[in-house]
């Protein structure tokens, strides 16, 4: 919160209901704007970018959203990597699950691949919006 | 499959334990900067200090962050957080604000990185002329954001309406199911006709709107910029944003970009659009290349 005070020396905003200056607006500056030079070590900022997009769908909202209670973006895979993590986990889980199940009843059937990648498909769903919302 | 399973195999790289490892990390490039604008500040990692490394007749404010967390496999995933991303650029951009309170600063974009202060040197050596010229322009200045929404209209529900003033000359409900058919056709493409005509008008009018916003404040302004405007699903309950633009103005004319804005809000032009100003900022639209020096605006709808 201190950032916050320090940032009131000169981004103050008299004229800004929301107070203190919006997410999007800081963000649009400090990944789309500044002078560029070449960094010894590279990000992609198209990555970051792909999430600002899908980040503008709702910071406007957000403390709205906070205020009620309602924490989706710390779930959502495209959002959060430590949900991404977990999702990951949890599909680990279930397969070293699934190699044990299909070792113990080795030879005795063949096993059914009926579930393969259903957690990828609804992974790269969820990408899917991110582009759409990109190529608007 | 049972490769899955612990195998002693090719022989995995060890991690060199690189926590003693520091980068540099530029937030800005600024000339006479004071360094206890920044000095308490946290910046991208608290417990070392933010500070000034000159080079030239410039200084760059830095600080030193562990190599380890800001190497690319790293940042790129800290960013991907929603929480971690909007605490490293509100980090950064508290360090900008607060040394453009002491000096002309030159921001820079999140997350410029160099393996040490020497090879930070030696970079922004190259690009000094570079940031004179920008220097130039921008000191004494500030930006200020514009950003123009249409109203959104009241909800107005003209069908409702339209089926009860069509309703009385088709006499008692239920007679003569074909003719109320044809009739409600009509009356249906004569709404959605309606309905579009409406909406153009809207459209007209918030874009005739949105530029009589821009030339008040280009009226001010040293120079303007176009910014994209936010997706629709964003701006939600506040409408389409119709224009999201930034202008560079002198320093100590806020009231001026203030009387812009009341006088244009007050015009009948602007009645169904809303008008929200944010600033001042540090010119971080005004400092990249691709900007034309002149004062004259870049682009125009």
């Amino acid at each position: 919160m201190t950032e916050r005070t320090a940032e009131r020396t000169i981004a103050h905003a008299p004229s800004t209901p929301s107070g203190p200056a919006n997410l999007a607006d800081i963000l649009e500056r400090v990944l789309d704007k500044g002078i560029v030079i070449a960094g010894d070590i590279k990000i992609d900022l198209l990555d970051i970018e792909l999430l600002t997009i899908r980040l503008r769908l709702f910071v406007s909202s957000v403390e709205t959203a906070k205020k009620a209670g309602i924490n989706w973006w710390e779930t959502d895979p495209a959002l959060s990597t430590r949900a991404h993590r977990d999702a990951v986990d949890e599909e680990n889980q279930r397969l070293r699950e699934r190699i044990a199940e299909l070792e113990a009843a080795e030879g005795e059937e063949r096993p059914s691949r009926r579930d393969a990648g259903w957690d990828d498909e609804r992974r790269s769903h969820s990408w899917h919006h991110v582009k759409e919302a990109d190529g608007r | 499959m049972t490769r899955t399973v612990e195998q002693p195999g090719p022989r995995q790289p060890l991690r060199t334990e690189t926590s003693a490892a520091v980068a540099t990390y530029v937030f800005a490039v600024c000339r006479g900067g004071d360094p206890a604008a920044v000095a308490g500040l946290p910046g991208q990692a608290p417990g070392t200090p933010v500070r000034l490394l000159r080079f030239g007749s410039l200084e760059a404010v830095v600080q030193d962050v562990p190599a380890a967390e800001f190497d690319a496999e790293n940042l790129r995933e800290r960013l991907a957080d929603r929480a971690e991303l909007e605490r490293c650029a509100r980090a950064h951009h508290s360090v900008i604000a607060a040394m453009a309170g002491s000096a002309p600063t030159l921001p820079l974009p999140l997350a410029t990185l160099y393996l040490g202060d020497e090879r930070a040197r030696v970079a922004l050596r190259a690009d000094e002329r570079r940031f004179l010229a920008v220097l130039k322009r921008i000191t004494g200045r500030v930006e200020w954001g514009v950003k123009v929404y249409a109203r959104p209209e009241a909800k107005q529900e003209p069908d409702r309406s339209a089926e009860a003033a069509g309703a009385p000359g088709s006499g008692a409900p239920g007679s003569g199911a074909a003719g109320s058919g044809a009739r409600s056709g009509r009356a249906y493409l004569e709404r959605v006709r309606g309905a579009r005509q409406d909406r153009e008008r809207r459209q007209q009018a918030g874009l005739a709107a949105a530029e009589a916003v821009d030339r008040a404040l280009r009226g001010i302004a040293v120079a303007s910029r176009r910014l994209r405007t936010h997706e629709t699903t964003l701006t939600g309950e506040r409408g389409v944003q119709l224009l999201n633009a930034a202008y560079l103005v002198a320093e100590g004319d806020e009231h001026d970009v203030a009387a812009a804005v009341r006088e244009v809000r007050r015009s009948p032009a602007c009645r169904s659009v809303e008008v929200e100003v944010t600033g001042p900022w540090v010119p971080y639209s005004f400092v990249d290349g691709s900007f034309v020096d002149g004062g004259e605006p870049d682009a125009r709808g």
